[in-house]
């Protein structure tokens, strides 16, 4: 499995808080995706009733998964493929190589998959001494610069162009590509004319799917630079790696879901690709691959059938969730720590690593319930990080001193007299302590909140609860 | 391997609270994998009013492809050797096998029938169907429409019937469900021409595949 140093969460969110580079990129990025979805979903007076559809579908697949993955992996048996089952990321890794190695394989080309990323697949190739070259473009980059992808559909989000254009000269020179470029059209072409030459010389293709077609046996992926297609198209062997969850009955179902993942994502009505691939070249076929697996991926998903987890299944990939997500905004995706960051990220993490691994991340939100309010599939991600810091609670795991704090709470909150006049008095102080501008820079026990220069707006002198009654009284 | 499926499949059931399906609640969901249930009217994207033909027209606008009409499938050679022209391309190009009847030579044109390797500066294949809703064109492999010259050429040149044009992706699968033989091994939903935007957001063309997509739109009466 992929490394994981999602337990740093707060030290690399101060880190990412004083990057001027990084809170630069995430600006750009976060208008661009906020906007081109908005106006994408103003176009579909459909979008409601698309959402409720899709949420239906997806839960009658998990409802009756078992049936679904076992007429999936018939249809592609029938098609002439091969289904793989891993139960966790090192079992998936072992078929890969495994299958890697019977084709003989030096070179494997990797289309975006974020499977891929949760297994660990790369570091297990090369460990079996094979090249593997990401095709993505944003992949790409954060291979050459050893990162994990700090964004589901835009791996390389959090890199400038200044940034790019210093990978590319280092690691290009080896091709006698020596010039240094800036402009965004050279890079682009540049590493086109560098992959391009990967995607003839591999021996195996592996890509992601984001859905699985019970119906056909086909996997579907969407992409934009059409490095998928010459990924599973080139190469002898072609390897699909996916989770269990992706799989949809027909493609009427996957329609719907396609309909709404590029619209959420990139604000795209569909993307550039959107390809069915079915088992291997079929007699007569000029080109494809000679050999078609799946490695079906377990991975912790099947245990989050058991209770409201459930809900996160539905999950489509689609980004939306972290484009909204101010916490994201501010300290991007790596200080989650892991492939999956966000809201979406701070879910997955903790159900697939373990809470205690992944402690910090539910906390990291603010439960402003935006990232609820864009999920496609209307899934309740502040509902479930309460569960989670509600599960941290029953397990002993917070900080002895969050434990105090919420015990201390709990009792004066259930005496309400003490408890007005407790807040009455702290509400007073802190707008004593407030001064004339009404901010705090510091607070006793607090202090770490305030590192790297916070401030917090003082109350206005009035608690909540009286502020309610007296509108109450005259509105 | 197969110890992992059957624990695995275990694992779901018990994520689930119960055991194997029943035979008849396997059989209703079977009903449902082959009914292909389509999702009620009113979720297919209301189209604008009038002609479809417009409509993916526009489409293709939307998304940097560009479109020209011929009278006839014998006037595609002609349209493929006015493009290399117009755009001073030279070098090799690479055509569907199912357009190996037309007259090249009458263009002045030698092309390769078959797959590409890469060397080609255009190609030429020809659509399934295409889909208004979205402009998208569809593609099947097989061994007269290779995948390869989808992907690897500068320029990619496809060439459309006008009645092989359907207003929404469902009517795609509809029809490659209703042709002979077996389901395709690839079929390419292709809209516009390949682009990123991982450089800072910044859209560019021709990330890996073609740089530009033109659909010849055959309509004999369109003259
Ligand atoms: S949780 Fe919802 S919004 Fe977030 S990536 Fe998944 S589908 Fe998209």
């Amino acid at each position: 499995m992929t490394q994981a140093r999602s337990h740093e969460f707060r030290t690399r969110a101060v880190q990412a808080l004083r990057d001027e580079t990084l809170k630069s990129a995430l600006a750009r990025a976060k208008d661009g995706f906020v906007l081109k979805r908005r106006q994408a979903l103003d176009a579909l007076p459909e979008y409601e009733a698309l959402r409720d559809r899709a949420v239906a579908i997806k839960n009658h697949t998990l409802e009756y998964l078992d049936h679904y993955l076992e007429r999936y992996e018939e249809a592609v048996i029938r098609q002439g493929g091969h289904v793989h089952w891993a139960e966790n990321a090192e079992e998936a890794c072992r078929i890969v190589v495994e299958i890697c190695r019977q084709a003989g394989a030096r070179s494997v080309t990797k289309g975006k998959s974020m499977v891929g990323e949760e297994v660990g697949v790369n570091d297990a190739l090369e460990a079996a001494g094979m090249e593997v070259v990401e095709t993505d473009l944003g992949e790409y980059i954060i291979q050459l610069a050893n990162e994990p992808p700090s964004h589901i559909i835009a791996p390389a989000v959090h890199k400038t162009r200044g940034q790019i254009s210093d990978l590319f000269h280092k690691h290009h020179a080896r091709y006698g590509l020596t010039e240094k470029l800036v402009e965004v059209p050279d890079l682009v072409n540049e590493a086109r004319q560098v992959l391009r030459q990967k995607y003839l010389d591999a021996d195996v293709g592996i890509t992601g799917a984001n859905f699985l077609i019970a119906e056909t046996g086909s996997n579907i992926i969407v992409t934009n630079e059409g490095n998928g297609d010459l990924t599973n198209t080139l190469p002898k062997v072609h390897i699909v790696t996916a989770g269990i969850e992706k799989v949809v009955p027909t493609l009427e179902d996957a329609t719907t879901l396609l309909r709404l993942l590029p619209r959420s994502a990139t604000g795209q009505q569909i993307t550039s690709y959107t390809t069915l691939s079915t088992g291997p070249r079929r007699p007569g076929d000029p080109d494809g691959p000679e050999a078609y697996h799946v490695v079906l991926v377990d991975n912790g998903r099947s245990a989050m059938l058991r209770d409201e987890f459930r809900e996160m299944l539905r999950c489509i990939r689609c980004g939306a969730c972290m484009n909204h997500c101010p916490v994201y905004g501010a300290v991007g995706g790596h200080a989650y720590g892991w492939v999956y960051p966000g809201p979406m990220g701070s879910v997955l993490t903790p159900l697939t690593l373990g809470l205690r691994e992944a402690k910090d991340l539910p906390n990291a939100c603010t439960l402003n319930g935006r990232c609820a309010d864009v999920c496609p599939v209307r899934i309740p991600l502040p509902d479930l990080l309460r569960s989670l810091r509600h599960r941290q609670f029953q397990h002993q795991l917070g900080t002895r001193r969050a434990r105090w704090a919420l015990r201390l709470w709990a009792w004066l909150a259930q005496r309400p007299g003490l408890y007005r006049r407790v807040t009455t008095l702290q509400v007073r102080t802190l707008r004593l302590l407030g001064g004339r501008r009404g901010r705090l820079r510091f607070l006793p026990l607090a202090g770490a909140w305030f590192r790297g220069g916070r401030v917090l707006p003082a109350p206005e002198g009035e608690t909540f609860m009286r502020a309610w009654r007296r509108r109450g009284k005259n509105p | 391997m197969s110890g992992a499926r059957e624990r695995i499949l275990a694992a779901v059931r018990q994520g689930l609270g119960r055991e194997a399906l029943p035979v008849a609640s396997r059989e209703a969901l079977d009903a449902r994998l082959r009914s292909t249930v389509e999702p009620d009217q009113h979720l297919r994207p209301r189209l604008a009013e009038g002609d479809i033909g417009y409509l993916f027209r526009a489409r293709l606008q939307s998304v940097s492809a560009t479109h020209e009409p011929l009278g006839s499938e014998a006037y595609v050679p002609a349209a493929v050797a006015a493009y290399l022209d117009s755009r001073h391309l030279e070098g090799p190009v690479a055509v569907a096998p199912c357009l190996r009847a037309l007259d090249w030579r009458r263009a002045g044109l030698d092309p390769r029938f078959g797959q590409s390797h890469g060397e080609d500066v255009l190609c030429v294949s020809r659509a399934f169907c295409a889909i208004a809703e979205t402009g998208t064109l569809v593609l099947l492999s097989g061994p007269d429409n290779p995948t390869t010259l989808n992907f690897l050429p500068d320029h990619h040149l496809v060439v459309l019937h006008a009645p092989d044009l359907v207003s929404h992706i469902e009517d795609a699968w509809t029809r490659i469900r209703a042709r002979e033989g077996d389901w395709p091994r690839t079929v390419n939903l292709i809209t516009g021409p390949s682009r990123t935007a991982d450089v800072e957001q910044t859209i560019q063309l021709g990330a890996h595949g073609p740089r530009s997509l033109h659909v010849l739109m055959v309509d004999p009466g369109d003259r």
